[in-house]
């Protein structure tokens, strides 16, 4: 069966860019522009989603927010999250990486570390 | 450009309009958090999209920048107009940049050179302000350090594999030049990699690479030197006199003289307080891009079924069927709602003018050394986008106007018992079909005898007229006439105000001013919301129908027929006062029957009351305006045209070129 990938991104382009990256590696994708956006949308399809992948930096519910949520909630607290960002705050990856947090893939990125880190967090949880 | 890069530009052209407004928020709230943190992060959004999509210039310019907001986030640095302006100017050019058709020359690694180097060396000298005599500082990240990492696996990883750490390992080495050496133990998997790297990036970065696979492999780094090795001929001679044995850490750190640098625990709890930024519209989600012709098209085609709408209604009063006045009521009312709904599309907020605004008033203010804040009101009000961008450059001639005429410099303003800081508002608000906008200052506003002067001096009117304070205040729109005591580059040399009046006529809109001294000056424009449905009256002169724009008629009286001469223009007493009218009916060369009484609508030109008179008013007639054929197009009386319920053409008056022709022709 396909794996879904939950994409978070307030910037449009980045976020459409993301979602085809993945879908031509063969995932499907769900897309949200914030925290709070992206969380009801893993509440409500917790069964379907495999990963998400958020950015970091978002107005409303930031990355770090959302990572809480999910990790605080022990209906979706197994579904891996990862960051993709341009932030590179060494402590602020050290906060994400207590809170739970499984990847920080920096933008810009290369496919093949990206993939690698995905694929990672999803068999690893 | 792919289309991805396409997309990239029209969104971060989004973003920098929101950037602007962020900055200029900022500027005058220096302490607000909420500004700041939206500036903060639209930058950093620029910078992370641009190197996404290749555009490596903008993302290292946002880069420079965002490190200065960081700077003010962290409470090290104020907000100052120098930080402020560098930022909007750099952020101009990548306006401009963006605009620019072929991706060579907006990726140009020049093209933004010389806003990079503003922003490096704005950023050494906070740095210096905050590290006095200590070269400490964020910027010695910049500075090109040789590290050796060894990366010891815990857990059986082979060099090919798909675990991330392997990814990680190449990551680091193209952050510079670097050399990677692989030890492998008897069962083929890694024992242990050496990566030597020379690099820009600093060792917590280079750490921060490890994080998320530190239960993984354990990590030691060494800073080598204070310098690129790879250009030492005995470095690589030693790396490479190693073979399979691991490299001694001793002889590695004879090249550094250095200690093995201690790393900081650094326990601050990252503070991820939520940006608290509600006003930031998510774009994306609420709202599509549509081509603007399929609106047009869509729009046009709507227009027909209206007009197809109110010939079947025609049509079908003829016929006595329940079923089929049901059915027309019906057919009314959807397409109605879908004219309304689909108008609504085409329409943009008048917020989209008002941050170019806010930096017009700024950079102006700046040059004048004037102090002016500029407010708007009702900036959600909608109107045509055709409108919006026709309407631009009128109204920042009437924005430089007010700053440049109107507002006083500061000391004058303290001597005559004013703020020091002058206000430009605008203010947006519909009314009926209608936006309706004012522009008005709390300047000294305009002196009456100097533009009288003035125009008793260019012949405009004669030396002995008597004009009331209203008609001196009109001949600021005359051609030529410019009340400045020195002419400015900044407002010109009168060769505005009249253009001005020209294109909101060109609109079907209507400008008039007000002025009192001392008190200020205020503009107020009123235009149509839509271009191609008007609001008319629906009249008839002899044999023929015509639409009269509802924004000129004032007010309808009826007139015996008997009291009217042919004369062109005669005095009729209408509400205790005399109005020049026009006698439609002669001068159409309409000769039948006549009712004995005619209807006289009064309708405003330039201000003054004129009267035209008509055989009779039908009603009010909201309808689409179609251009005239090209045969048509030297006549100056009619606007354009309209096909009636029956399908009879109606010809739109422009009252204004009506009156105008009336009045220079004494016959036409």
């Amino acid at each position: 069966m396909k794996k879904t990938i939950l994409v978070v991104d307030d910037f449009a382009s980045i976020r459409d860019y993301v979602c085809e990256t993945l879908q031509r590696k063969g995932y499907d994708t769900l897309g949200a522009s914030n925290g709070n956006e992206a969380y009801a949308v893993l509440t409500a399809k917790s069964d379907q989603v495999s990963l998400v992948l958020t950015d970091y930096n978002m107005p409303d519910c930031t990355g770090f927010e959302l990572l809480k949520k999910i990790k605080g909630n022990p209906t979706v607290s197994k579904v891996p999250v990862v960051f993709l960002t341009t932030e590179s705050n060494p402590d602020k990856m050290r906060s994400a990486r207590e809170a739970g947090l499984s990847a920080w893939i920096k933008k810009p990125y290369r496919a093949e570390t990206f993939f690698a880190q995905i694929e990672n967090a999803m068999s690893n949880g | 450009m792919d289309s991805n890069q396409r997309r990239f530009i029209e969104d971060a052209l989004d973003l920098l309009n929101e950037l602007d407004e962020g900055l200029l928020q900022l500027e005058a709230n220096p302490h607000a958090r909420a500004p700041l943190e939206q500036v903060f992060r639209t930058m950093h959004t620029i910078k992370g999209a641009a190197n996404m999509f290749g555009f490596e210039n903008i993302g290292t310019l946002a880069h420079h920048l965002e490190t200065l907001f960081d700077y003010v986030r962290q409470q090290q640095m104020q907000v100052t107009d120098e930080l402020i302006s560098i930022t909007l100017q750099a952020f101009d050019k990548v306006r401009d940049l963006l605009k620019e058709t072929d991706i060579a020359s907006i990726t140009s690694s020049d093209a933004l050179n010389e806003h990079t180097a503003r922003a490096i060396e704005f950023h050494r000298m906070a740095d210096a302000t905050l590290n006095p005599g200590n070269g400490a500082s964020a910027l010695q990240k910049d500075e090109l350090c040789t590290f050796s990492i060894d990366i010891v696996p815990t857990l059986p990883i082979t060099e090919d594999g798909n675990h991330p750490l392997v990814f990680i390992i190449q990551d680091i080495a193209a952050l510079g030049t670097a050399l990677t050496r692989v030890m492998k133990d008897a069962t083929g998997n890694v024992a242990k990699w050496e990566l030597y790297v020379a690099t820009t990036v600093s060792q917590e970065e280079l750490e921060s690479y490890f994080i998320f696979v530190d239960g993984d492999c354990t990590v030691a780094f060494r800073k080598l030197a204070s310098q690129s090795l790879f250009d030492q001929p005995h470095f690589i001679a030693y790396i490479q006199s190693l073979g399979d044995a691991p490299a001694d850490p001793h002889t590695l750190m004879s090249w550094a003289g250095q200690k093995i640098a201690a790393k900081a625990e650094n326990n601050d709890s990252t503070d991820d307080e939520p940006m608290s930024s509600g006003r930031r519209k998510v774009l994306n989600d609420t709202y599509i891009k549509v081509n603007k012709d399929n609106i047009d098209n869509l729009l046009n085609w709507i227009s027909e079924l209206i007009i197809l709408q109110a010939r079947f209604a025609n049509a079908a009063a003829a016929i006595d069927s329940v079923e089929l006045k049901d059915a027309t009521e019906e057919l009314y009312r959807v397409t109605h709602q879908l004219r309304d709904t689909s108008l609504e599309i085409g329409l943009v907020p008048v917020e989209t003018l008002v941050t170019k605004f806010k930096r017009l008033v700024r950079d102006l203010s700046k040059n004048l050394d004037k102090k002016v804040n500029f407010l708007s009101e009702g900036a959600e009000t909608k109107v045509d986008k055709d409108v919006i961008e026709l309407m631009a450059d009128p109204m920042i001639h009437l924005i430089r106007n007010a700053i440049d005429h109107g507002i006083e410099k500061p000391s004058e303003r303290r001597a005559s018992g004013k703020a020091e800081h002058g206000t430009v508002k605008l203010k947006a608000f519909t009314a009926g079909s209608y936006v309706n906008i004012t522009i008005s200052d709390d300047g000294k506003g305009i002196s009456k005898e100097n533009v009288l002067r003035k125009a008793v001096e260019k012949g405009i009117v004669s030396k002995d007229a008597l004009l009331s304070d209203d008609e001196i205040l009109q001949l600021i729109f005359h051609s030529g006439l410019s009340t400045a005591a020195t002419v400015s580059d900044v407002s010109g040399r009168g060769v505005g105000m009249d253009v001005v009046k020209q294109k909101i006529h060109e609109l079907r809109g209507d400008v008039s001013i007000k002025s009192f001294p001392g008190e200020g000056t205020s503009v107020h424009i009123r235009l149509p919301m839509s271009r191609s449905i008007i609001e008319g009256l629906l009249i008839r002169i002899g044999s023929s129908e015509y639409i009269l724009p509802l924004t000129a008629v004032d007010k309808c009286y009826e007139v015996s027929t008997a009291n009217l001469t042919a004369d062109h223009c005669q005095k009729v007493m209408l509400d205790g006062a005399l109005v020049p009218v026009f006698y439609m009916q002669e001068i159409f060369n309409e000769r039948g029957h006549r009712p004995s009484i005619l209807q006289v609508i009064k309708i405003h030109h330039d201000g003054y009351p004129v009267g035209i008179t008509v055989d009779m008013i039908l009603g009010e007639y909201q309808t689409v305006l179609k251009p005239l054929g090209d045969a048509y197009q030297h006549q100056e009386e009619f606007s354009g045209a309209t096909i009636l319920g029956d399908g009879r053409v109606a010809l739109v008056f422009d009252t204004n070129k009506l009156v105008k022709r009336l009045i220079l022709q004494p016959t036409v």
